[in-house]
């Protein structure tokens, strides 16, 4: 199952956390400290998972290798669109790959649901980047991965705000690029598990 | 409306930067005040707020009671922000959360799908048992909602719900087990139908196999990769249970791997293969077929125009396989040896895990030399000035050095170098060394590992401390020192290497942190080696300098103690040789000698670890004594030769000298059989306490007392080392290696000095070698015997004598000459094959006769280190340990069948192992039942006429007011009797079966001894009932508190009744 979604930017202030168990606020900012530490360092072109955070790695470095624990979140899988991180703290029961289009069917909802989706969208809009969630994922199950229903799913539970318009030029952070258009979402995939 | 909305807060965010903390805690006492106003959208928006600071670290579990109220709101979009409130901040023991339980009913049983989804969607966050037994019922009826988004939800929801509450999943099982078969159902709950019994398919796959059918069904035409990857997942766990199932399903799966374009599809297959267990043995045909197939596949994964993440999924699946088919994994040793030179940590150490399965004493220096070189290059920078001190010792290696500083990697992190430094020392040691067939190079490794190590952080940590376990991991240094001190114990073929390698360590750390304190953790372990061995260290005196000048240096209390120790040792060996006499020279060597000794031991009598005050405290006054002693004792003249005094030739070595010290099994302690008739309780002297007290009073001249304990002591040393006949150590030196496989690479990884150290050592021993052709043109020589004589030669002549400085064709010659009169056994060193391996012994550990097996260097248990002492301790306190941070604990839902509830359905009798889950089943049920009873009956007093269809399950209480519910409670009490026997016939006879079960088995499980009776029907529903009200009322204070419902009141004592 998925233990938790988290989306943050390049400089590690989260605009979304969603924990999908209990975990204390302090140590919720603490895990994504640790996650943001080890995605902010990786080289160009290395895969999009991460090895375990600290936090995580105490409690099933003894695992490892023996005996696969199918309860211990064991899988970081990260990408990074833009200036944002979305990231996903899995068990082994996950498939990685799919988690990577996972993240991506996510990113194209919002995409869809914003037209040119940035990250003041999501830093004004975080109900809705929760409610978009929700269709995907419940209780860290995935229940929907086609994108027509999950935006239809958002859309039902009311207007989706933009941006407000005198933002939009930006006040210093890192805007203006539609996390869409920056990385040509949707076509070279190779691994697309639709 | 001067409040400031989401977008306010947002904005003044962005335009405070840098004094953002002040500007939060302003808007915190804001929204504090906000949220207690009255106007639902000023508090919504106040929560909102909240919700967003939360996100950003600030605590919100004080607003939780607002959080509530807005939940209840009636407008969507409030009880939006309120149910999104909650999910983020509620905990399972959030008080309030007792409140909601109401609140989340009525919202599952609206009408609007949105509504319904708020209530779905939050379950999950904040289950806990009690509140799973109150909003099942009204949780179930939405499977067979009409939006397939509400089905779908409910779905998961319900599994979490089984999660914590098992019994969930006996009455929703049916259920959602019905809409995995209705092929006309909406793909997309079906897709998380298969999500759900995937993750519960690893739990208990036994109950998922009559689902065999459907579930291939819509693997071969579901169409629906997402879904097709669980379905993979899913028979991975059915196959191992069911054989049959594989041959099944390896034409569709093959067909896949051949066609799919979908990379995570192909490699799903390829994964669900292996785990499934479908590779097979290599006997059967079509199976070897396949398995070529896919480790064919997943090696071009790996190759794939480096595609990172494929290299990194095809790393784990090669993990996978080779638990089961390591020789498979071994022949793609070569693609997966580059993933370790990977830039990428993480494929690093997926490699690195995969590495360690594979490896065997062929590979092991190739592996561990890859490793080495990795880590030197890393740490380059910061070794400059090392290396320029190693130029000194030879100039031409250190400018070769200095030329391949070409590619230099980017610095690894710390925690990544401690990671590999400890797996090294992991392949090396497993299985008793019995990879490791050179261990002059794993001494060399060993060294440079040492520099190498990042320093250990035990004192930052002891500040912070509590990390209790995690400072001993960081320690890394101190896991190599003890790994040489393995070495040094267990190998004696190499122990005098090892010593040597020690001797340098300590050279190295007494030099390199003159002004600082000494940070390295290996100093204990080698420390000890150069003390417990000291006989055999090149430079004793020097080794003594180096310690004396460390001691002060040193923090931590056992390092100390052990430093101590070991320095004593050392003079022990230098002063008090009996052999010579006790010239004017020598008695003022050894005073001064022991004057530095006790200079530097006396600050640390007041030392606060009392392990080591009492080492100082002890070492100090003996050696005051011996001082007096030694001034007292005259020198010898010309005439008159005197004998060192016995305190400093007897008294003091004797300390030291004893048994040899080996490695013993760490359970063997454990297995010592406790003596018939011990009785620790027992007083070692009747009246010890005026013994004592004589003792006091009685003061015996110290000096009396000193001599008395060296003839104690010097009994007691029947086998010191320095006693052995040469010969003895002739067997034990060094034998020739071959070091045909460290050829040039090895100046990639280790520093110039060891290099040189080890070149020295190769062409001393090579010297000899009638094959070897020296490039000092010695002529070679057929006496292979020569190196050992030397080496020991090297050890007799002990403190003045710099080898380094003896020109080495002179002592050659002197070798060759001892070695007739030395009395070697003069057996021709060329019967053996130069080529051979070297017979090295690695002593095993010690342990008892009948107890655990010693580790042989054959044999493949446990590798040295681990704990055998108790594996079932062991992996329990590893199952607490594991309880990860974000972790669900599913544990409660192994005990759980669903085959009770199959077997119910069809009206069967259960399997006889399911006997027990079946009665367990069957009260829950009655006690369902009597709940719903009793239910109806209030209800009849209520005069709310139910209907007699209702569904067992689904009777939804309509909320009541707390006040009604309280005043329902007493009325039912004093009338439930009544109104139970006026209830209708026809709903007794349903249940009646039902209730007499229920009825014997609370009479049972309750053990509360209401007496039962209850033969007629009336009378059995009675006695139920009465059973029931006695436990309400037991609860009542607290229910009424927690939940101020009737209804949760009898769920609650329904629940406890059912449990035991």
């Amino acid at each position: 199952m998925i233990n938790a979604f988290l989306v943050f930017n390049g400089q590690g202030q989260p605009r979304l956390t969603k924990f999908y168990t209990q975990l204390d606020t302090s140590i919720q900012q603490r895990l994504i400290s640790e996650i943001f530490t080890l995605v902010a360092n990786r080289p160009k072109g290395s895969c999009n998972f991460l090895p375990l955070p600290p936090l995580l790695a105490a409690s099933s470095t003894s695992t490892s290798s023996s005996e696969p624990h199918n309860d211990v979140p064991s899988l970081v899988t990260y990408r990074n669109y833009a200036t944002l991180y979305f990231i996903i703290i899995s068990t082994s029961t996950e498939s990685p790959l799919a988690l990577i289009d996972l993240i991506q069917v996510y990113v194209e909802s919002l995409d869809r649901l914003f037209e040119n989706v940035c990250e003041l969208d999501l830093i004004f809009n975080f109900e809705t980047l929760h409610a978009t969630l929700g269709e995907m994922i419940v209780g860290g199950v995935v229940i929907e991965t086609n994108m027509e229903k999950i935006v239809q799913g958002v859309r039902a539970q009311g207007t989706v705000a933009k941006r407000p318009v005198n933002e939009s030029r930006g006040g210093g952070m890192g805007l203006g690029s539609g996390l869409g258009a920056g990385l040509g979402m949707g076509g070279n995939f190779v691994w697309s598990g639709r | 409306m001067f409040e400031k909305s989401l977008y306010d807060l947002i904005r003044g965010l962005r335009n405070h930067k840098g004094n953002e903390k002040e500007y939060i805690q302003n808007c915190l006492k804001e929204c504090r005040s906000e949220i207690k106003s009255q106007d639902m959208d000023v508090k919504a928006t106040a929560l909102l707020k909240i919700i967003y600071l939360e996100m950003n670290g600030h605590d919100m579990s004080w607003a939780s009671f607002h959080v509530l109220e807005v939940m209840s709101s009636p407008k969507y979009h409030q009880k939006r922000v309120g149910y999104l409130g909650a999910v983020q901040s509620f905990k399972t023991d959030t008080e309030v959360l007792m409140l909601a339980t109401n609140l989340l009913k009525k919202d599952l049983s609206a009408s609007s799908p949105i509504v319904i989804s708020l209530p779905i969607a939050a379950l999950p966050h904040i289950i806990t048992p009690s509140l799973a037994l109150s909003v099942l019922a009204d949780l179930l009826p939405r499977l067979s909602h009409s939006h397939s988004a509400i089905r779908k939800k409910t779905i998961v929801t319900l599994y979490r719900l089984a999660l914590v509450y098992p019994e969930t999943l006996r009455a929703a099982w049916p259920k959602i087990k019905e809409r995995l078969m209705d092929k006309h159902e909406d793909p997309s709950v079906t897709a998380a139908i298969v999500n759900v019994v995937c993750e519960l398919g690893w739990r208990r796959p036994q109950d998922f196999l009559p689902l065999a059918p459907r579930l291939f069904e819509l693997l071969v035409d579901g169409g629906n990769n997402w879904m097709a990857i669980k379905l993979i997942k899913l028979f991975a766990t059915l196959t191992p249970l069911e054989p049959r199932l594989v041959r099944k399903l390896l034409p569709p799966l093959t067909d896949l791997i051949r066609t799919t374009p979908a990379m995570s599809l192909l490699y799903e297959c390829i994964n669900g293969i292996i785990q499934g267990g479908i590779l097979g043995d290599s006997e059967d045909d079509g199976r070897e077929e396949i398995a070529s197939l896919c480790v064919s596949k997943l090696r071009g994964m790996i190759t794939f125009n480096g595609d990172a993440n494929l290299k990194y999924v095809a790393l784990l699946a090669f993990n996978r396989i080779v638990v089961t088919h390591p020789f498979l994994v071994a022949q793609q040793e070569d693609v997966i040896m580059e993933c370790i030179d990977s830039e990428d940590i993480t494929i690093r150490i997926k490699a690195l895990d995969l590495v360690q399965g594979m490896v065997s004493s062929d590979n092991l220096v190739s592996i561990v030399s890859r490793l080495m070189r990795q880590l030197k290059t890393s740490t380059n920078p910061n070794n400059d000035q090392l290396d320029d001190l190693s130029t000194d010792s030879s100039e031409e290696m250190g400018a070769e050095r200095r030329s391949r500083k070409r590619d230099e990697a980017p610095p690894l992190p710390e925690d990544y170098t401690i990671d590999v430094i400890g797996r090294i020392l992991k392949m090396c040691s497993q299985n008793n060394y019995s990879s490791v067939v050179d261990f002059d190079w794993y001494i060399d490794v060993l060294t440079q590992l040492i520099r190498i190590a990042p320093a250990s952080r035990k004192e930052l940590d002891s500040d912070g401390m509590a990390l209790g376990p995690k400072s001993t991991t960081a320690d890394i240094s101190e896991s190599i020192g003890n790994e040489l001190r393995n070495v040094a114990v267990k190998v004696k073929a190499v122990r005098a290497a090892a010593v040597r390698a020690a001797e340098l360590i300590i050279a190295k750390l007494s030099m390199e942190t003159t002004s600082h304190q000494v940070i390295s953790g290996s100093l204990k372990p080698v420390a000890w080696i150069a003390g417990e061995y000291a006989n055999l260290l090149s430079n004793p005196s020097d080794t003594l300098n180096h310690l004396l000048q460390l001691i002060p240096r040193i923090r931590p209390s056992e390092v100390l103690a052990t430093c101590l120790q070991a320095s004593m040792k050392l003079f022990a060996l230098i002063a008090g040789n009996d052999q010579t006499y006790w010239t004017a020279e020598r008695k003022s060597m050894v005073s001064l000698l022991m004057a530095r000794v006790i200079h530097t031991y006396e600050p640390l009598v007041l030392h606060p670890s009392l392990e080591v005050q009492e080492r100082a405290v002890e070492f100090t006054e003996l050696l005051k004594l011996t001082a007096e002693a030694a001034s007292a004792q005259a020198s010898s003249t010309d005439e008159l030769e005197q004998d060192p005094p016995l305190l400093l030739t007897q008294a003091i070595p004797s300390l030291f000298q004893g048994w040899e010290l080996n490695s013993v099994a760490v359970g063997a302690q454990l297995n010592v059989p406790m003596p018939e008739g011990l009785d620790l309780d027992e007083p070692i002297h009747p009246n010890l306490s005026s013994l004592l007290a004589q003792a006091d009073s009685l003061m015996l001249p110290i000096q009396e007392d000193d001599e008395f304990s060296a003839y104690y002591n010097e009994k007691a040393a029947p086998t010191s080392i320095s006693s052995e006949p040469a010969i003895n150590r002739l067997r034990d030196a060094p034998e020739t290696t071959s070091g045909s496989y460290q050829q040039a690479t090895e100046d990639s990884y280790l520093d110039a000095d060891i290099i040189a150290r080890r070149k020295a050592e190769r062409a001393e021993r090579n010297r000899d070698d009638p094959f070897y052709i020296g490039d000092l043109g010695s002529p070679s020589r057929s006496q292979g015997t020569s190196t050992p004589i030397h080496n020991i030669l090297q050890n007799e002549n002990g403190p003045d004598l710099d080898i380094d400085s003896i020109p080495i064709m002179k002592l050659d010659l002197g070798a060759i000459s001892s070695s007739g009169v030395g009395g070697a056994p003069g057996t021709p060193q060329r019967s053996k094959a130069p080529k051979s391996r070297p017979q090295i012994v690695v002593a095993a550990d010690e342990t008892l006769v009948g107890s655990r097996p010693s580790t042989p260097r054959t044999g493949s248990q446990h590798d040295s280190d681990a704990d055998p002492s108790s594996a079932s301790a062991k992996s329990r306190a590893a199952r607490k340990l594991k309880q990860s941070l974000l972790q669900v604990d599913s544990s409660h839902l192994r005990n759980l069948s669903l085959e009770a509830s199959h077997s119910e359905d069809s009206g069967g009798g259960a399997l006889p192992h399911e006997k027990l889950a079946e009665t367990d089943a069957e009260m829950a049920k009655a006690m369902k039942e009597v709940q719903r009873l009793r239910l109806e009956m209030q209800r009849a007093n209520e005069r709310i006429h139910v209907a007699q269809g209702v569904p067992t399950e689904g009777v939804v209480v309509k909320s009541k007011k707390k006040k009604e519910g309280k005043k329902a409670k007493s009325k039912s009490k004093s009338e439930e009797d009544g109104a139970g026997a006026g209830e209708d016939e026809k709903e007794k006879k349903v249940v009646k079966k039902k209730k007499k079960k229920a009825e014997t088995e609370v009479a049972e499980g309750g053990g509360e001894g209401a007496p039962v009776g209850g033969e007629g029907e009336g009378e059995a529903v009675i006695t139920v009932k009465k059973k029931e009200k006695e436990k309400v009322k037991k609860k009542k204070p607290k229910r009424i508190i927690q939940l101020g419902d009737e209804d949760a009141g009898g769920t609650g004592a329904g629940a406890e009744a059912g449990e035991p």
